[in-house]
C-alpha cells in the first residue's frame, strides 16, 4: 500500500510524492548487501585479523646484515612472501594470523631457518636471527650486489657492481611501504574485478525482465521481480565501485592505455546507476497507479540501456585487446 | 699477395680485438617481456637498462641492471599490477650477471649462463643462446631469456580470474661499446 506524503495544501494524489514501502525495503536491502560485501572484502576492515612479524638480522659480532633475504612461508597454505632487510638489518611483515616458517639468506652466510613462528592477530612477534659466516665459495645466493665488488682470491679484478652502473645503494633498497600500498591496491582492484563480473549476472537478468515490466499488459509480480533484480544489481555495483574508488593511488602515476577508457566509462555508468533506480521507482509508482509511464520516468529504459552498455564496454575495455 | 693476406688477417681479427677491450659499456638496450593470457597477449618494454663488462685474464664479467618500474606495457594499471606481483617496490632492480671466456666471444652465436636476480630471488639460466653481430666498434647482442614466473616464486597475475601463462620470455637486444 503506497504511503502518500502531501506536498501541497490539498492532499491530492497527483501532487503528492508516493513512497512505496516495498521500495524503501529494497533500498535498505541493497545498502545492507553492499555494506556487508564491503565489510567482508575490504582489507582495511579485515586488518584486525593481521599481525606483525619483525626482527633484526645480524652477524655473530652483532653487526646488522643489510639486504638479507627473509622469506616467510605459511605452514598451512604454503604461500611464500619474500622481503629484504634494510640497512639496519631490520625486516618487517604484516601477515594474516597463522604459523609461519622463516628463512634467512644472505651472500656469505649460512642460510638459517625458523621452523615455526606463530603470528596472532593484533600482536607483534619478534624473531631475530644471527647468520653465521661461510666461506665465500659456498654461497649461492647473492643478496647484496655491492658485495660483489670485493676482489676475488685469485687477484682478478672485481666484477662490475651496481655502483659501477651509477646505481646507488639507496636506489637498490626496497620500499616496503610502497610495496604494501601496491599489495593493498591490487587486492582491492581484484575485488573490484570480481564484483564487477558478478554484477553482470543481475544486470543481465534485470535487462531481460524489463521486457515483462514495462509493457501495457504487465503484472505487479513481473514489476516486482524486475525491481528486485535492479536492487540487487545496484547493491553489487555500489560495492564494485567502492573498491575501485577506495583503492590506493600511487603518486606520480599517469593513467595510460585501455584503463583510461575504463575510467572514462565510469562517468557514464556511475551516474546512470544512480539515475536508473530513481527513474525506475517513478515508473514503478506510475504503473502501480494504473497510469502509463510518462514524463521523466519514461527515460528509465533508455538510461538503463546506456548505463548497461557503458558498464559492459568498461568490462570489455580491460578484458580484450582492441 | 702477401700484402692482401696481411690486410685480410687484420680485418678478420678486428672483432676479436674488440672483445679484448678491458671494459664494455651498454650503449643501447631494449628488453621486452611477453605475457600470454587466455584473452589477450601483451609486451612490456624497457629501454633503460644499464650494463658494464670487465674483461681480464681471458675472462669477461658482465652486469646488466634494469629498474622493474621502467617496463611499459602501454597500460598504467597493468604495469602497476605487474610491479605488485613481481614485488618491484621491494626489489626495484632486475640484475643479470654473466661471464664468458674472451675466446668464446668472437663467434656469431654465443651461449651464456645467466644469473638473474628478480623479485628477491636468484635463478640461473644455463646455456642461453645469443646472436652476436659487430657493427663498427659496437657489438650487438640479441636473444631470448626463457624466464618463467615460478623461477622467481611469482604467483601469476590474473585478469577476470584467469591467470597468465607461467612463461614470460624476455627478448634482449643490446648494443655494447668498448671503453
Amino acid at each position: 500500500m503506497p504511503l502518500i506524503v502531501s506536498v501541497g495544501l490539498k492532499p491530492k494524489r497527483e501532487s503528492g510524492m508516493v513512497v512505496d514501502i516495498a521500495h524503501v525495503k529494497r533500498i535498505c536491502f541493497a545498502g545492507l548487501a553492499g555494506a556487508c560485501l564491503i565489510v567482508m572484502l575490504d582489507p582495511s576492515l579485515m586488518a584486525q585479523a593481521l599481525g606483525e612479524l619483525t626482527g633484526t638480522v645480524t652477524d655473530p659480532t652483532g653487526t646488522p646484515v643489510a639486504f638479507a633475504f627473509v622469506t616467510t612461508t605459511n605452514v598451512e597454505t604454503g604461500r611464500a612472501l619474500p622481503a629484504a632487510t634494510g640497512m639496519d638489518g631490520i625486516y618487517k611483515f604484516t601477515l594474516p594470523s597463522g604459523n609461519y616458517r622463516i628463512k634467512f639468506e644472505s651472500r656469505g652466510y649460512e642460510t638459517q631457518e625458523i621452523p615455526a613462528a606463530n603470528v596472532a592477530a593484533l600482536s607483534t612477534v619478534v624473531e631475530n636471527c644471527v647468520l653465521e659466516a661461510v666461506a665465500q665459495t659456498q654461497s649461492s645466493i647473492t643478496a647484496d650486489p655491492a658485495q660483489k665488488t670485493a676482489p676475488s682470491p685469485s687477484g682478478k679484478p672485481a666484477e662490475p657492481s651496481l655502483e659501477d652502473l651509477g646505481i646507488s645503494p639507496s636506489q637498490v633498497k626496497g620500499n616496503a611501504r610502497e610495496q604494501a600500498l601496491l599489495d593493498r591496491r591490487s587486492h582491492m582492484l581484484k575485488m573490484h574485478q570480481r564484483l564487477g563480473l558478478i554484477t553482470i549476472a543481475p544486470l543481465g537478468a534485470t535487462l531481460i525482465t524489463s521486457a515483462f515490466a514495462g509493457g501495457r499488459e504487465t503484472s505487479r509480480a513481473s514489476r516486482d521481480a524486475h525491481a528486485a533484480l535492479g536492487t540487487a544489481t545496484e547493491g553489487v555495483y555500489l560495492s564494485t565501485a567502492y573498491f575501485a574508488i577506495r583503492a590506493p593511488k600511487l603518486a606520480g602515476t599517469k593513467t595510460r592505455g585501455p584503463i583510461r577508457l575504463h575510467k572514462t566509462l565510469a562517468w557514464i555508468h556511475g551516474p546512470g546507476m544512480i539515475l536508473t533506480p530513481i527513474l525506475g521507482e517513478m515508473a514503478f509508482a506510475q504503473k502501480s497507479r494504473g497510469e502509463r509511464v510518462h514524463g521523466i520516468a519514461s527515460a528509465h529504459g533508455p538510461v538503463a540501456i546506456v548505463t548497461a552498455g557503458a558498464f559492459g564496454l568498461a568490462v570489455a575495455s580491460v578484458s580484450f585487446k582492441f | 699477395m702477401l700484402r692482401k693476406l696481411l690486410i685480410s688477417f687484420w680485418l678478420l681479427s678486428l672483432p676479436g680485438l674488440a672483445w679484448a677491450a678491458s671494459q664494455w659499456v651498454l650503449e643501447q638496450s631494449t628488453l621486452t617481456y611477453h605475457v600470454s593470457h587466455p584473452l589477450h597477449q601483451f609486451d612490456g618494454v624497457s629501454h633503460t637498462a644499464k650494463g658494464k663488462g670487465i674483461c681480464a685474464d681471458g675472462e669477461c664479467n658482465f652486469l646488466i641492471a634494469v629498474p622493474v618500474k621502467s617496463f611499459d606495457s602501454g597500460d598504467s594499471n597493468r604495469d602497476l599490477h605487474m610491479l605488485q606481483v613481481t614485488r618491484g617496490a621491494q626489489f626495484p632492480f632486475v640484475t643479470v650477471r654473466t661471464r664468458l671466456p674472451e675466446s668464446a666471444a668472437t663467434s656469431a652465436t654465443i651461449t651464456l649462463d645467466l644469473e638473474v636476480q628478480f623479485a628477491g630471488q636468484t635463478f640461473e639460466y644455463k646455456q642461453v643462446p645469443f646472436q652476436r653481430s659487430v657493427q663498427g666498434s659496437e657489438t650487438r647482442i640479441t636473444g631470448t631469456i626463457p624466464a618463467k614466473l615460478p623461477d622467481f616464486k611469482i604467483d601469476p597475475p590474473t585478469l577476470l580470474t584467469m591467470p597468465i601463462k607461467n612463461e614470460i620470455p624476455v627478448r634482449v637486444d643490446m648494443t655494447w661499446h668498448p671503453r
